[in-house]
């Protein structure tokens, strides 16, 4: 197993999906950043975070995570994560994050309900 | 000057207390007031130095002292609350007026509210995150409990157990050793380790303090150029049976740092948890081999019964009686009947080895036998066969011990062949009781050579004699001390000569007798024929 985190980045009409593989830490969560306000720059303002193969996130990638999203609320847009892990979609429940960020157990369901295309 | 203009400026800038958005607070300034350069130092905690965040026409030192002035300043005012000093602001220009002096003063003390203000939702936010992050350490303890108790595949278990570990410590690499002989063996790692075994002197060091060790700048630790890095034992019943570590501590800086106080306990916590799924794991795993063993003994058991004789043939003028008591654990006794024309052959064989390997060779054995036996074969012939089938398709190791025997009536012969098995007996009966002649073994076991070759050996066999064949697992059978029964007392009760039937039972209580209890560790085979007189 690996600790470094890989990003892919799907522009879709409608917005973007990330899709990320590794651990979510510092270094994961500011990869995960950049990306994520290289598209908001790009005028992006949806954005599925699908987390499908992230097995492990820590607290710092978590504060990460939460800036990305008020950045994208306080730019008027929204970001949905799915795919998670049992153990990470409570992490999220417990850390906040689904207060304002909606989260979906697969992608099909997150792209219809953000208005993505799929 | 437009005062408004500059407060409503002021409270457009997003993060007015992070250090980045200072240039905008002094380009406010310079757009709204006279004073075209200046400088702005911020404390980013309530102890730290005022540090420049930033400055424009204007020189300024990078720390400045609490009662420092600076020579460019036609305004320097303090950045504060009733409770706070949060920086200072130093504004320069030629043309201000005193009313702008004080209009720029204004702005400063209200900037100081915002500042305030920010700091307060930064702690509060702060202190909410670190009030949830508790939480989810809690939970995540309390879920670890669950989770991995409930895991009882160690190859999921492992994983389960690393990336909790990782998660729960913000740790960057993380590695699980398990006990192997005196030592510790990488089981799972995420990230690089330097070696699959624990260095002697950690784990020595571990298992006689049995509490978390940290290091720090530790270059030669389990992993490659780590910062610092924890281990600890994981505790089982009676010993150490594994060995946690991680390394590289996130903080919230993005810094690495070592493991503190925090990590420590809850890793301890931790450790508990696991060595409670990894006994679980161990027993089950145990549990699964033994189910796998008891259904492994029963196939084979089935496999042999099948193949042993169902009935016993019914051949004018012999009188046959056998037993067959198979151990616990499947041995390989084999015995089987060939009538042709009016002569009898008995077969009495022990298969090499014990449980599914002894069954699937004795049933290999059955199914030659009964081919080369339908050919109409002397034995002698038969045993080369045997053997050098045996020899070719079955393993290194394997081989057969084996006697035949061919009872013919008419001429008053017995034919026989020994392949390394125990010594037969013939009885010949009479008036002073039984008289013995063993036929023993004059050739190897089956399957040792491939050109070993038998000879059929001749005796007499007038009427009235018996010819007892059995395997080791009477002879050999041992009291609760461990003695064997041996040839001595089966000789005795086969002097005495009864029926076959009557001899088979003398024997088996005999053995029961002998053994009174002490675990059956072979099969028990008998076959018994008399000619009738």
């Amino acid at each position: 197993m690996n600790e470094e985190l890989r990003v892919a980045v799907d522009r879709r009409s409608g917005g973007a999906v990330l899709y990320t593989k590794g651990y979510i830490n510092n270094v994961g969560g500011e990869e995960i950043a950049n990306r994520a306000y290289e598209l908001m720059n790009d005028g992006v303002r949806v954005l599925l975070l699908n987390l499908r193969e992230t097995k492990i996130v820590n607290s710092i990638g978590i504060s990460i995570l939460i800036e990305i999203i008020e950045k994208m609320i306080e730019q008027g847009g929204k970001i949905g994560f799915c795919c998670l892990t049992p153990v990470i979609h409570k992490t999220f429940q417990i850390m906040g994050l689904a207060n304002y960020a909606s989260i979906f157990a697969d992608e099909e369901t997150a792209a219809k309900e953000l208005g993505l295309a799929a | 000057m437009p005062l408004a203009e500059l407060l409503s400026e002021l409270q457009q800038i997003e993060k007015v207390a992070a250090h980045d958005h200072a240039p905008l607070i002094l380009g406010a300034f310079a757009r709204h007031t006279p004073f075209d350069g200046g400088a702005i130092y911020l404390r980013e905690t309530r102890d730290a130095p005022l540090r420049l965040a930033a400055a424009h026409s204007f020189e300024a030192p990078a720390i400045l002292a609490d009662d420092q002035s600076l020579a460019m300043a036609r305004l320097l005012v303090p950045l504060r609350t009733t409770r706070d000093h949060l920086g200072m602001l130093a504004l320069s220009g030629e043309s201000a007026t005193d009313e702008d002096v004080r209009s720029a003063s204004a702005a400063a003390t209200y900037l100081a509210t915002l500042l305030a203000n920010h700091r307060l939702l930064q702690e509060t936010r702060e202190g909410d995150f670190q009030l949830k992050y508790r939480l989810w350490e809690l939970e995540s303890l309390y879920d670890i409990g669950l989770s991995i108790a409930a895991t009882l595949n160690i190859d999921d278990l492992a994983d389960e157990i690393l990336f909790r570990m990782i998660s729960l410590i913000n740790a960057r690499r993380a590695a699980l050793f398990l006990r192997d002989g005196a030592g510790f063996r990488l089981y799972r790692s995420f990230g690089e380790v330097r070696s699959d075994f624990l260095d002697e002197d950690l784990a020595q060091q571990l298992v006689r303090e049995g509490v978390p060790l940290t290091f720090e700048e530790n270059t030669d630790c389990i992993f490659p150029a780590c910062m610092a890095f924890v281990a600890l034992p994981i505790r089982g019943n009676s010993d150490v049976i594994g060995v946690l570590a991680a390394a590289d501590r996130e903080t919230r800086d993005g810094g690495i740092g070592a493991f503190e106080a925090n990590e420590l306990r809850l890793l301890s916590l931790f450790a508990s948890q696991v060595a409670i799924a990894l006994e679980n794991a161990r027993l089950h795993r145990e549990a699964l081999e033994k189910q796998a063993m008891e259904r492994e003994l029963e196939l084979a058991a089935t496999i042999q019964r099948d193949i042993l004789p169902k009935a016993i043939p019914e051949v004018e003028g012999i009188e046959i009686a056998t037993l067959a008591r198979p151990a616990k654990q499947v041995g390989g006794d084999y015995h089987a009947f060939f009538v042709r024309d009016g002569v009898l052959t008995m077969l009495v064989a022990d298969v090499a080895g014990k449980s599914m390997p002894a069954a699937l060779l004795v049933s290999a054995l059955h199914a030659a036998t009964q081919l080369l036996f339908a050919e109409g074969r002397e034995i002698g012939d038969i045993a080369t066969e045997l053997n050098r089938h045996i020899h070719n398709w079955s393993a290194e190791n394997k081989f057969v011990t084996m006697v035949i025997v061919s009872i013919d009536r008419e001429n008053e012969t017995l034919e026989f062949v020994n392949a390394g098995h125990n010594p037969a007996y013939i009885v010949h009966h009479g008036k002073d009781g039984g008289k013995l002649d063993q036929i023993r073994s004059h050739g190897l076991p089956i399957g040792i050579l491939p050109s070993t070759r038998y000879s059929t050996q001749r005796r007499p066999f007038p009427p009235g004699s018996s010819v007892v064949l059995y395997s080791d697992g009477i002879t050999e059978a041992e009291d609760v001390a461990g003695e064997e029964f041996e040839n001595a007392r089966l000789e005795e009760i086969l002097a005495a000569g009864t029926t076959p039937a009557a001899l088979r039972d003398s024997i088996a209580a005999s053995v029961d007798h002998f053994t009174a209890g002490a675990p059956q560790k072979d099969d028990q085979t008998l076959v018994i024929a008399r000619s009738l007189a």
